[in-house]
């Protein structure tokens, strides 16, 4: 008989892959998932907390073990280092593992992956981590603040740098906690099928838990179901995942009846098929995207919406499209961007972002928006979102883009519930902060392109 | 170190019921010894006669669990089973594919060690797994006969090598 498979191996396996080889956790993840399909509910569930939680965790778990082993992190081979990673995560954060498991597991975990040698000290820092774990002394508040955060919610100290001098201590802390908070999922009525009434009469009777948002009343958070697949809701078209502050986008578009709406970077499609719902089946949506297999799938989300006014198309928003030229009456600019509001689904990418990428991603989105406006008919609007926080791809880029463009901020207030009204959002944009706001992170500004240019 | 050449499901020797083992023989010792290396070789947990071509009454398994040590159990006999598991298995004379297999999750085996002196096993889990599907060799029978729904592909991914 074979050996069955190993679900700490398959763990190793997807971890070294997300943090070695710069490979997306979700992606990986849903590709293992899917690939060990055959593996039982419970198994399943033990490989996504592990890869999941070691990952959000990775900046304690990291300091953790540096009190215990007289290597650095760093300096260790990879797999030996994500092995201790999991393992300690297990031991800090998995009650139902016995420490004991989690010890001779990862020991022959490593014989087994060819570090024979290095049995003995994965075994010493195992051992040493599971008898003194509670003994560890981390950082302190008051004189390491900015280390004291990096340690105790795993933010990498430039990026809670940047935070602090931005939005204070206090609110960047209330930020990092939020983050690590797991919500029930954000759904948005698709009022053409149902009302608001109807699909949470339907939810209810499924046994869900559903909660109205504060901010949209066709917004719902439910919770309490196994799989999204199964809620008849979902499957009947009733509802559609999507988180608030990207309902907002298309709240503060506001299309009127008949406009012609162009959304440059389209994938999944949540937007733009809002926008094409608001528009009653009049006037026209255009969801671009880059990706041709992004492309074919918000295809398939558009034919099961059943609705007429919109479709996609693959078209690259960094190359000026002269067709388009000032032709749309709406055009979201959903930019490509760092992605620090959503780091709740995805933890790995705190680590993956550096100052430098950052810059990058900005030339990237300066060059869009240069494209973007230029469909705008004078008069139109121009919709800029980003799902991240701080000012470098937000305000500053809405700044950069007022000098060099016939537009101005037009306030958003008339779209909003007074819960978010601000100075700003009268200015015209609005940063949503997890904690701080109930939504992910997420930026959004309305601009207006002059009549006369 | 001697390794035999592992059958492959096809082969007619794999649905042939074996022989009781009368007496331990320096053959036998010799054949048990391979038997070993064979399974280790193959990152295997169990392995039966039969799937190195011989006809005999043989099983070794080590599940690898520390603290465990090679079990070689000849003429085994199924006394008890109890409860139930449902769960992936895999044969070396199937390389590269799986198929979900019920077992029970508790089996007490009597059988012959390498003196030939009887002994009693108890096994749970992947102990109990092991034991069922080794013994169903002996009968000529293959996990297949048992798989529910369809048999998978799995891919071995290659150990890698320490550099040190």
């Amino acid at each position: 008989m074979t050996k069955p498979v190993n679900l700490r191996e398959i763990c190793l396996g997807v971890l070294m892959e997300i943090t070695e080889e710069e490979a997306y956790s979700h992606v990986v993840l849903h590709q293992t998932l899917e690939k060990y399909q055959y593996l039982e509910k419970r198994d399943r569930a033990f490989i996504s907390r592990t890869v999941e939680g070691t990952l959000e965790h990775m900046i304690q778990l990291d300091y953790i073990i540096e009190q215990f082993s007289n290597v650095p992190v760093y300096n260790m081979k990879p797999l030996i280092r994500n092995l201790l990673r999991m393992s300690v995560y297990q031991l800090k954060y998995m009650d139902s593992v016995p420490d004991s498991a989690v010890c001779n597991e990862a020991v022959s975990l490593a014989q087994r992956k060819g570090f024979y040698n290095l049995k003995g000290f994965v075994n010493g820092v195992l051992r040493n981590t599971a008898r003194r774990l509670s003994q560890v002394r981390y950082p302190d508040p008051q004189q390491e603040p900015l280390h004291y955060l990096s340690v105790k919610y795993s933010y990498p100290v430039w990026m809670l740098n940047k935070w602090v001098s931005q939005f204070g201590y206090e609110t960047t802390e209330v930020m990092c906690k939020d983050l690590h908070m797991s919500r029930g999922t954000i759904v948005r009525c698709n009022l053409t099928k149902a009302s608001v009434e109807e699909v949470i009469a339907d939810l209810t009777s499924q046994g869900i838990t559903v909660r109205r948002h504060p901010y949209l009343d066709y917004a719902l958070e439910i919770s309490n179901y196994n799989y999204i697949g199964s809620v008849s809701a979902f499957r009947k078209g009733w509802i559609l995942v999507q988180d608030v502050s990207s309902m907002l986008v298309s709240e503060i578009a506001a299309p009127n009846w008949g406009d012609y709406c162009l959304d440059v970077c389209a994938a999944p499609g949540g937007k733009s098929l809002h926008m094409a719902e608001k528009l009653m089946g009049s006037g026209y949506v255009e969801a671009r995207d880059i990706s041709e297999r992004k492309v074919r799938l918000m295809q398939d989300t558009i034919e099961r919406s059943e609705m007429i006014n919109i479709r996609a198309m693959r078209m690259d928003a960094t190359l000026l499209d002269e067709d388009s030229r000032q032709k749309a009456d709406i055009v979201l600019a959903d930019v490509p961007c760092s992605g620090l509001g959503v780091i709740r689904k995805k933890q790995d990418i705190k680590y993956k972002m550096s100052e430098k990428q950052q810059s990058d991603i900005i030339r990237i989105q300066r060059r869009i928006l240069t494209n973007a406006q230029e469909y705008v008919r004078p008069g139109g609007t121009l919709v800029y979102s980003t799902c991240t926080i701080g000012a470098d791809e937000n305000q500053f880029n809405v700044k950069w883009f007022l000098e060099n463009f016939p537009f101005h901020l037009e306030s958003i207030d008339p779209y909003i519930c007074d819960e978010l009204k601000s100075r700003t959002t009268a200015g015209g944009f609005i940063q949503l902060l997890p904690g701080v706001h109930a939504s992910d992170g997420f930026f959004i500004a309305r601009l207006r392109r002059d009549q006369e240019s | 170190m001697a390794l035999r050449n592992i059958r492959i499901y096809g082969d007619e020797i794999l649905t042939k019921p074996c022989r009781p083992v009368q007496m331990m023989t320096p053959r036998i010792k010799l054949l048990i010894r391979d038997m070993l290396d064979t399974m280790y070789d193959a990152n295997g947990v169990g392995l039966a006669a039969p799937q190195v071509g011989i006809l005999k009454q043989i099983v070794v398994i080590d599940i690898g669990e520390e603290g465990s040590e090679a079990l070689v159990l000849i003429n085994p006999e199924i006394l008890e089973t109890d409860g139930e598991q449902t769960g992936q298995e895999g044969c070396l004379s199937l390389p590269g594919q799986a198929g979900m297999v019920t077992r029970p999750n508790y089996v007490k085996v009597k059988a012959l060690d390498e003196n030939m002196h009887e002994r009693i096993v108890e096994g749970t889990e992947l102990l109990a797994r092991a034991i069922c599907h080794e013994c169903d060799h002996l009968k000529g029978i293959m996990y297949v006969e048992k798989v529910e729904g369809d048999l998978f592909e799995v891919t071995d991914e290659p150990e890698e090598a320490a550099e040190e």
